[in-house]
């Protein structure tokens, strides 16, 4: 019951629509009194001839009220309920989603999507079920209850409401025995579900394997075996479940038999009439729900309670980058500065950058080349505030990064990242992703630049096409040039890009470098690649190896060296004249 | 990834047509089915009883203050008899349907694997894997939600309506003719809430997907929204998909709380004036039963109980549908793999392998193999050379008929490869694949696989004649030494031995060799070349080759180009042209000779 106090704010928030919620459940409750009471004085004046025409009608009148009554109540306390639950669910995937959005790639790191997936959808629904369900059948079960008991313990027989309850401990009882049961069962049930998921999963992954080898016949006893398995195991469940309804009737029907028996005692000694041994089984009848419920109740919350701990949790995550206090708001501008003494991911052991001094003027491009896993992508990343630095600075036009907020610091930054991330929408909106606002004019300026412009206008929908799973589907290189003209429309002093011409053919990643270069005079732009002769023209080139800066300086400076650098670029020309199927003759 | 699957699905066939194709998987069941349904008419006429017993206490015993005492213990006892044989009965036949519905579920369930063992690799190579396993696990689960409430909701609650509108027939016969009328009413009710919610929770369904894809989009895409700033502009979007959705689910309690149980209970309450009316206008005139009233009191409470809940399954319905839908997709696919043609069963010997004028194309579009012609003779070993996309897997995929020939014939010892049994064809040729595939279990099963006629015996020597007993001796348990999913546990190197061992436990005439491109150290390596040197003697080989030093040794290289063969012979031939494989030589041993 520990869930229902955490969700307290959520109830205080709403305290009117639950009060006059749990109020009306209440007036209900009192309302269903009245029909079961009505049809005892008929049949008692049934029994006595003593029914009248209009006796007759003021039942009739009696039970149509309370009819159109609690079908008006049942309804709103129901919207006001379940309609409160539905706005819990809602304000909490707000809070996660909001959360989610402040969260640093470290926190990514540590939790695989499909899991945060999971807690915004199952968990955020089985606290909703809590919130409504679990409310609910709390109050009711309560009310209906006491409120039905104590009836018929006042008006009709203490005596004989005590014996036709003896039996219903029994069904507390086995509620919570066979719910138990079916707990475990039920997880060992899912746990065979789980294996044969699995079992496929690698029987799918390995496909190649088993037609290479003709192990069809043996996949298949090893799938028949486990959703024999799978069966066996939903069998167990299934004989526990089947006992659930025919053992409440037992107990209900018993219930029954004691109310009559010993009713029939009683009219005989006229302690009753047969009017109120009626309305006695009719409030019986009405017993059976809340006791089921109660049952019930029990495990909705023990479900609701563990999501919302989850979901708690999560929240409670802060932040691994945040704003200093009083932090500048201004976008920083001028020379960026790297220096750093070494940079270790949180959750490695090893440094990814180490001794990284580095000074790149305003409006230079700086080239940084070295194999996968040398540090190129950390380097940007770490100018993004992606992770903070503890061993050292970064600093843009003299000002540290991390004494700017991080709203100005990306106001400055232009990234086209590694992994050409891009979403489901239109091309025009994903090139205007930054700037959601842009001129078409615009839009169609950076697709020349980033020589995506030609592709676009010979799609039918043009800029309007949709992309992503459920659109057209984009060649890498294509998928690259929207992510730069994403880029280039942020019109950032500083432009970034990861490795984003890796798979744009040779003469359209010239003709992007040279619109590049004509384009951002006077502003700094840093390139990261394989590929040396994208950086050919850049005024300053790093090699990296290891994290570690292993030569610098410029295309030629560094060629004359002969060294790394050299030995790198005339490798790529004979890769690339390989590649073309170029032989010497 | 998005997870979109159920916007993406449009469902094709008809509900009716879909719902008795599934139904059609009850028949070899029949006689279960009518065991069931004899005992879930017993359950049902024994519980419509109960009330009928109380009625002639009441009317005979209780309001002449009569009480014999042997037919009070006959009605005593037999009320009780018929509490627990209802129970009994109820016990056996619930089970009974439900176990019912899990063995369909187990027939449909291999049915469909029977059919993707026999689909195209062209289909898996489409389909992703997530998906597939998806229809055979969750979308057979889904129908067997079907399965049940077909059977345990609707027929049951279908049964006790008729047994509770027969026992007021019994009773009275006018007043169950008025209480006939709530039939049409709760199916009225029940099509109108079906036609008003079908919409509604179908938009639910849609929006929770919308909200999901974006969630999920939203979470891969962080860092490209936070390095662009656009938290607050994506935070507003999802908020407001967030309270589209809510509006629907509003939309849904609101119909639940307007249609079904308030609604039901009115009905109720206006059934029960009904019967009141009844009573009251004829005691004016006659003698009245209390009995039977209290019968059809009773009885009607019993009444909604069913309605309710079949009214609740209507939506589970609709989605078990759309899985239906999907998995007949799947079986009835005509995408199948190659198969055997004619009955001659033609036996491997001599293993020559003889490619004349293949072409291939995946898409029927471009050609990913133009031409390609060779001979292997028996005990050759043929090397495969060339880039990512050159055709030399293609080449391979081909001759171990994962795909079917389209243009030129491949023939094996002469006869053309469509002839042989799938068998044939598995046991004589050895694939030994460049990422090593283990399967969960241990040494000797993943050496052994399914093929249980390989002795322990022969398990041993496969692997010891690749050096591989070396370090599976090391192991605490030996050959039973444990291997988790896809062979984590153990080095590259070690894998790949394993896979050696399990293609020569087969002791294939034939060997393919797509070679690993992961580098290991320099004594596996060694270990590594020395198992396919041994591997490959006596044996005619295809082989693919990355690094072009394993196969200097081979009798004919060919070297592919977009899915020619550009340039035949062997290594020193070829290094003679001074051509494409000169100069891949020479990137590989890392001089640079320029063009």
């Amino acid at each position: 019951m520990q869930v229902f106090s955490d969700l307290m704010w959520f109830f205080k928030e709403h305290r009117t629509r639950y009060l006059i919620g749990v109020a009306l459940l209440v007036v209900v409750a009192l309302i269903a009194l009245i029909p079961p009471k009505v049809i005892g004085i008929v049949v008692n004046e049934l029994a006595h001839h003593t029914l009248t025409h209009r006796r007759l009608v003021y039942a009739l009148l009696a039970i149509l009220l309370s009819a159109l009554a609690s079908y008006g109540l049942r309804y709103l306390w129901r919207i006001l309920l379940y309609g409160g639950s539905i706005q819990l669910a809602t304000e909490l995937r707000d809070r996660l989603y909001h959360h989610f959005t402040l969260m640093a790639p470290e926190f990514y790191h540590e939790h695989r999507i499909g899991d945060l997936m999971a807690h915004s959808t199952n968990d955020v629904q089985a606290i909703q079920e809590t919130a409504g369900d679990g409310v609910l059948t709390l109050v009711d079960s309560i009310t209906t209850g006491t409120v039905v008991i104590a009836t018929m313990a006042i008006t009709i027989s203490w005596k004989l409401t005590a014996i036709a309850l003896l039996p219903m401990p029994l069904m507390a009882y086995a509620v919570s025995r066979y719910g138990k049961l079916l707990h475990e069962r039920f997880a060992v049930a899912q746990a065979a579900f789980s294996d044969i998921n699995d079992r496929v999963q690698e029987y799918v992954s390995g496909i190649r394997v088993v037609r290479a080898f003709g192990q069809e016949a043996w996949e298949r006893q090893q799938f028949v075996r486990l959703s024999r398995d799978v069966v066996n195991k939903n069998v167990a469940v299934a004989r526990i479940d089947s006992l659930f309804d025919p053992t409440i009737s037992v107990i209900v029907g018993l219930s029954y038999f004691l109310s009559i028996a010993f009713g029939a005692d009683f009219i005989v000694h006229h302690q009753m009439n047969i009017g109120e041994l009626t309305t006695f089984t009719l409030y019986l009848g009405e017993l059976i729900w809340p006791m089921l419920a109660f049952g019930f109740l029990f495990n909705i919350v023990e479900r609701g309670s563990a999501s919302y701990e989850r979901v708690q949790r999560l929240l409670e995550i802060a932040p691994a980058i945040q704003d200093a206090p009083h932090a500048d708001t201004h976008v920083p501008t001028g020379d960026i500065v790297y220096d750093l003494e070494r940079f270790t991911y949180p959750t490695q052991d090893t440094p990814a950058l180490k001794h990284i001094h580095l000074h790149i003027r305003q409006g230079e491009t700086l080239g940084i080349v070295g194999r996968t896993g040398s540090g190129k992508t950390t380097l940007m990343r770490l100018l993004l505030r992606e992770f903070d630095v503890d061993q050292g600075d970064i600093r843009i036009g003299n000002r540290s990064i991390k004494m700017v907020t991080l709203d100005a610091l990306r106001q400055c930054i232009a990234y086209a990242p590694q992994d050409d991330f891009l979403f489901s929408a239109t091309i025009r909106e994903n090139i205007a992703f930054a700037r959601p606002n842009a001129a078409l004019e615009e839009i169609e300026a950076s697709a020349r630049l980033a020589q995506i412009a030609h592709d676009i206008e010979r799609f039918p929908e043009g800029y309007e096409t949709l992309i992503g799973e459920r659109g057209t589907t984009l060649s890498g290189g294509q998928k690259q040039r929207i992510s730069i003209a994403r880029a280039l429309l942020q019109d950032a002093e500083i432009l970034l890009l990861d490795d984003t011409l890796s798979a744009v053919d040779g003469r359209t990643e010239a003709q992007i470098l040279e619109a590049l270069r004509a384009n951002r005079l006077g502003r700094t732009t840093i390139i990261a690649t394989h590929r040396l002769r994208t950086i050919a023209h850049a005024d300053q080139i790093i090699v990296l190896e290891d994290g570690m800066i292993v030569e610098r300086g410029t295309h030629d400076s560094l060629w004359a060296q002969g060294g790394r650098y050299h030995d790198m670029y005339q490798r790529q020309q004979l890769e690339a004249f390989v590649e073309e199927g170029g032989a010497t003759v | 990834m998005m997870a979109s699957e159920s916007l993406d699905f449009v469902p094709q066939a008809s509900g009716q047509h879909t719902l008795r194709r599934l139904l059609r998987y009850m028949l070899p069941y029949r006689r279960t089915v009518i065991f069931a349904l004899v005992l879930l008419l017993l359950a049902t006429a024994t519980d419509v009883l109960q009330p009928i017993l109380i009625k002639v206490f009441i009317d005979r015993y209780l309001i002449p203050r009569h009480f014999p005492k042997p037919a009070m213990i006959g009605l005593g006892g037999g009320y009780l008899a018929l509490v627990v044989m209802t129970a009994g009965f109820n016990v056996a036949q619930l089970l009974l349907f439900q176990v019912l519905a899990l063995d369909v579920i187990q027939t449909l369930r291999v049915e469909l694997f029977d059919k993707v063992q026999t689909l195209s690799l062209a289909f898996f190579d489409r389909t992703p894997v997530g998906v597939l396993v998806s229809r055979l696990t969750n979308d057979t689960e889904a129908i067997l939600d079907m399965f049940m409430t077909v059977l345990s909701t609707f027929v049951q609650n279908i049964t006790v309506l008729v047994g509770i509108l027969i026992a007021m027939f019994a009773l009275d016969v006018r007043l169950a003719t008025y209480c006939l009328v709530l039939l049409p009413v709760t199916v009225a009710i029940m099509l109108f809430y079906r036609k008003i919610t079908a919409p509604v929770f179908h938009r639910a369904r849609q929006r929770l997907s919308l909200l999901n894809a974006k969630l999920n989009e939203s979470l891969q895409g962080m860092a490209v929204i936070q390095a662009m700033r656009q938290e607050p502009r994506l935070r507003e979007e999802f908020g407001t998909i967030n309270q589209a959705y809510r509006q629907a689910r509003f939309r849904n309690t609101q119909l639940n709380a307007l249609l079904l149980r308030p609604l039901m209970d009115g009905i109720y309450l206006l059934a029960l004036m009904l019967i009141l009316w009844y009573f009251g206008e004829r005691s004016f005139a006659h003698v009245v039963n209390i009995g039977v009233l209290y019968a059809f009191v009773t009885y009607l409470s019993r009444f909604f109980e069913p309605v309710n809940s079949m009214m609740q399954r209507l939506n589970f319905f609709q989605q078990a549908m759309v899985s239906s839908e999907r998995v007949f997709q799947i079986l009835d696919n005509p995408d199948l793999a190659p198969q055997q043609e004619g009955d001659h069963h033609p036996v491997i010997q001599r293993g020559q392998i003889c490619f004349e004028d293949v072409s291939f194309s995946y898409d029927g579009q471009t050609d990913v193999l133009k031409h390609i012609s060779f001979t292997a003779l028996p005990g050759q070993t043929v090397a495969l050379v060339g880039h990512t996309g050159s055709g030399k897997s293609s080449t391979v995929n081909l001759l171990l008929r994962f795909y079917p020939v389209q243009r030129g014939r491949i023939t094996i010892d002469g006869i053309d490869l469509r002839h042989f049994s799938d068998d044939e064809l598995r046991r004589k040729i050895g694939l030994v694949l460049q990422d090593p595939f283990l399967f969960v279990g241990d040494v000797s099963s993943n050496i052994r696989l399914g093929n249980t006629w390989i002795t322990d015996e022969q398990v041993q020597d496969a692997a010891r004649f690749v050096q591989a007993d070396t370090f599976i001796d090391a192991f605490d348990q030996g050959y039973h030494a444990p291997i988790g999913e896809r062979g984590a546990t153990l080095s590259t190197g070690q894998r790949q031995l394993l896979s050696f061992a399990r293609t020569m436990a087969m002791n294939p005439a034939i060997l393919v060799l797509d070679e690993a491109t992961a580098s290991v150290d320099t004594e596996t390596e060694e270990a590594i070349q020395q198992a396919l040197a041994k591997m490959r003697h006596g044996r005619t080989t295809i082989a693919i080759a990355h690094r072009l030093s394993t196969i200097q040794d081979a009798d004919m290289i060919l070297v592919l180009h977009h899915g020619e063969i550009v340039e035949r012979g062997t290594h020193q031939q070829l290094l003679a042209q001074k051509g494409l494989y000169y100069n891949m030589f020479l990137l590989q041993q890392g001089s640079t000779a320029a063009p």
